[in-house]
C-alpha cells in the first residue's frame, strides 16, 4: 500500500495540471478576497451591518474566500481518479496492482495530501491579503492572523474531505467531465435549490455538511442573511462528508473500477 | 527457476450479444515465440486482456504460471504487456510514466533507465510523451512491459507504429528473449511480419480456435506443389501416376504434381529420364494457411501481406 500511495505522489507531482490548480487555488482565494473586502460598507443587503474594515469580523469575511479551496479539492480529486481513464493510464495502472480497490484505496489516502497542499496555497494567499490590508491600516497583524487560526481547521477539514470525496465520485463516474459536471453541479446549482426549498434536505448533501465544518463566523458563512439554522452539528457534517467519500469509493471499486478496460 | 506457462482453459467472454471469445483453449510454453493470429475482431485483443485481468471473462480461465493474473504475488515480474490501447499522460515524461509504476511495483528506479536504453528511448526520456510519434509510443509500451524483468512477455500487436527498421529491431528482441527463455505471446495481423518471427502459431477465429501448431509443421502438413516444365509431359503425367503422386497437366507443356516434394518428383524424373525444362517449389504460406483456417469470405481483402 505504501508502494501505491508513493507512486500516485509520483504520478501527481509530474504533470502540469497539479501545480495549476493549487495555483489557481492561490490566485482564486486572493480575488475572492479582495472582492469581498472592497465590498461596499452598505449594499443594502437586508438588515445587515456589514462590520467595519479591520475588524476580527470583517476579517471572517475576507477569509470566507478559503472555502474555494473545498472546490478545487474536490476537482483535485475528481482528476486524480477519472485522469487514468481520460489518458487511458488505467491500463498500465491496473496491470502494476490487479487488485483495484488498493489502487483506489491509495488515491483517497493521496487526495486527502492534496487537499492539505490546497489549502496551504489557498491560505498563503489569504494571509498575504490580510497582511496587505494590515499595512493598509486595516486593524492588526495579531488580530488578523487570529482570525486566519480561527478559520482555518473548518475549512482544512472540508477541504480534505472535499478533495476524498472528489476520489468517490471520479471512482463510481469515471468519466471525467460527467464526474465534473455533477461533482460541481451539485454543489452549486443543486444545493442552493434544495437548501431553498427543503433544508432538512439540503443539508445532507456535500456543501452543506462542508459548511457545518466551518468555525467562521455566522455572518461571513450565511453569504450575508441566509438561515443558518438547518446546518448540521459539525462532527455530524464531517461524518456525512467522510461517508460520501468512503461509499461512493466503494461503490464505484465494486461497479465502475471492476468493469472492463478495453 | 520453472519455466513460464500461459493456459487458457474454455476462455469466453460475451459483450452484450457478441460472442467475442467463444471456449478457446490453449497453452503456451517458455523459450519460444508464439503468435497468436487471427482476422481483426477475432477476439485477440479480447482474450488478451482477460489473460492480463483486464477484462473479466464470462466464463472459463486465462491462468500465467497456473493462477489467474490477479492473483499473482508480483503481476509485474511475472508477466509484461504490450498493449494497444494502452495511454500515456500527454504531459508526462517517459522516465516519469515509467518511475511511476517502477514505484508501484518495488522495482528499482535505477532499472527504468536500463529499459528506456534497451528500447532506445534513453535521451527522449525526459521528454513529455505528448510529443513522441506512434513507433516511439510502442518503444515506451516495450520499456514498460520489460521494467519487472517478467518471464511472460505478452505483446498485442507490437509491431503497430514501427518503422521497418523498428520491425526488424523488436523481432530480433524478441528472438533473444525467447532464447534467454522467455514465453512469448505475439499477436498480430500481418501475416508475412509474423510468420518471421514465430516457432509457433496460434490461429482463431470469430472467438474460437481455427488451429495450432509447430509454424514448420502447419505449412508442410500439405507438402509442397512441385510445378515443372518438360519436353514429355504425357510421359512425366504417368511415370508420377505411376509412384502414386498426384499430378495434372497444364496449359502448354506444364505438369503440377500435388502434396509432395521436390525430392520426390526428382527422383521419378530422374529414373525415368524425362527432360525437365524447369521446375519449382512452393510451399503453402503462412498466408495461404490463415485463409484456409479462417472464414475467408468475411476477411478483409486489404490486409497487408507484408511490412
Amino acid at each position: 500500500m505504501t508502494r501505491l500511495v508513493r507512486s500516485e505522489v509520483a504520478k501527481l507531482l509530474t504533470i502540469r495540471s497539479s501545480y495549476a490548480l493549487v495555483l489557481m487555488t492561490a490566485v482564486g482565494t486572493a480575488g475572492i478576497g479582495v472582492a469581498v473586502a472592497l465590498a461596499p460598507h452598505n449594499h443594502g443587503l437586508q438588515r445587515l451591518i456589514f462590520p467595519a474594515r479591520g475588524t476580527p469580523a470583517w476579517y471572517d469575511i475576507v477569509f470566507s474566500a478559503l472555502a474555494l479551496a473545498e472546490d478545487f479539492a474536490l476537482v483535485f480529486g475528481i482528476i486524480i481518479m477519472t485522469g487514468e481513464f481520460r489518458h487511458k493510464t488505467a491500463t498500465p495502472t491496473f496491470l502494476a496492482e490487479p487488485r483495484r480497490g488498493r489502487v483506489a484505496a491509495a488515491k483517497l489516502v493521496v487526495s486527502l495530501g492534496a487537499g492539505v497542499v490546497v489549502m496551504a496555497a489557498a491560505v498563503l494567499a489569504a494571509f498575504v491579503l490580510g497582511l496587505s490590508f494590515v499595512a493598509a491600516g486595516y486593524g492588526d497583524i495579531g488580530e488578523m492572523a487570529g482570525r486566519l487560526g480561527h478559520v482555518l481547521p473548518g475549512y482544512l477539514a472540508a477541504t480534505v474531505l472535499f478533495a476524498s470525496y472528489g476520489i468517490g465520485l471520479g471512482a463510481l463516474l469515471k468519466n471525467q467531465v460527467l464526474a465534473l459536471v455533477v461533482g460541481l453541479g451539485v454543489t452549486a446549482v443543486v444545493e442552493p435549490i434544495l437548501i431553498a426549498a427543503w433544508p432538512n434536505v439540503g443539508r445532507w448533501f456535500p456543501s452543506e455538511a462542508a459548511r457545518s465544518l466551518e468555525t467562521t463566523s455566522r455572518l461571513a458563512q450565511s453569504g450575508f442573511g441566509a438561515d443558518l439554522g438547518h446546518l448540521l452539528p459539525s462532527w455530524e457534517g464531517a461524518l456525512v462528508l467522510v461517508g460520501y467519500a468512503l461509499v461512493l469509493s466503494l461503490a464505484g471499486s465494486l461497479t465502475t473500477l471492476r468493469s472492463d478496460i478495453t | 527457476m520453472q519455466p513460464a506457462t500461459v493456459e487458457v482453459r474454455h476462455l469466453t467472454k460475451r459483450f452484450g450479444d457478441v460472442l467475442a471469445v467463444d471456449d478457446l483453449s490453449f497453452s503456451v510454453e517458455a523459450s519460444r515465440v508464439t503468435g497468436f493470429l487471427g482476422p481483426n475482431g477475432a477476439g485477440k485483443t479480447t482474450a488478451l486482456r482477460m489473460l492480463l485481468g483486464l477484462v473479466r471473462p464470462t466464463s472459463g480461465q486465462a491462468l500465467v504460471n497456473g493462477v489467474p493474473y490477479r492473483l499473482l504475488a508480483q503481476p509485474v515480474r511475472t508477466v509484461g504487456a504490450v498493449l494497444e490501447s494502452s495511454g500515456f499522460h500527454p504531459g508526462r515524461s517517459a522516465r516519469d510514466h515509467l518511475r511511476a509504476i517502477a514505484l508501484a511495483t518495488g522495482v528499482t528506479l535505477s532499472r527504468v533507465d536500463e529499459v528506456l536504453e534497451l528500447v532506445g528511448l534513453r535521451s527522449d526520456g525526459r521528454r513529455r510523451v505528448g510529443g513522441y510519434s506512434m513507433g516511439m509510443r510502442q518503444r515506451l509500451e516495450l520499456a514498460r512491459a520489460l521494467l519487472g524483468e517478467p518471464a511472460v512477455l505478452v505483446l498485442d500487436e507490437p509491431a503497430n507504429g514501427l518503422d521497418p527498421q523498428g520491425i526488424a529491431w523488436l523481432r530480433s528482441l524478441l528472438r533473444y528473449l525467447a532464447s534467454e527463455g522467455m514465453l512469448v505471446l505475439i499477436s498480430s495481423h500481418l501475416l508475412a511480419e509474423a510468420a518471421q518471427t514465430v516457432d509457433e502459431v496460434i490461429i482463431i477465429d470469430r472467438g474460437h480456435l481455427a488451429a495450432k501448431g509447430e509454424l514448420a509443421d502447419l505449412l508442410g502438413g500439405g507438402g509442397s506443389t512441385v510445378r515443372l516444365r518438360t519436353t514429355e509431359p504425357e510421359r512425366l503425367v504417368s511415370s508420377l501416376a505411376a509412384r502414386q503422386i498426384a499430378c495434372r497437366r497444364e496449359e502448354g507443356d506444364a505438369v503440377v504434381a500435388e502434396s509432395t516434394t521436390p525430392e520426390a518428383v526428382g527422383r521419378v524424373v530422374a529414373e525415368d529420364q524425362i527432360v525437365i525444362l524447369e521446375m519449382t517449389n512452393s510451399t503453402e504460406s503462412l498466408e495461404e494457411l490463415f485463409f484456409s483456417m479462417t472464414a475467408g469470405g468475411s476477411l478483409p481483402t486489404s490486409q497487408p501481406a507484408s511490412t
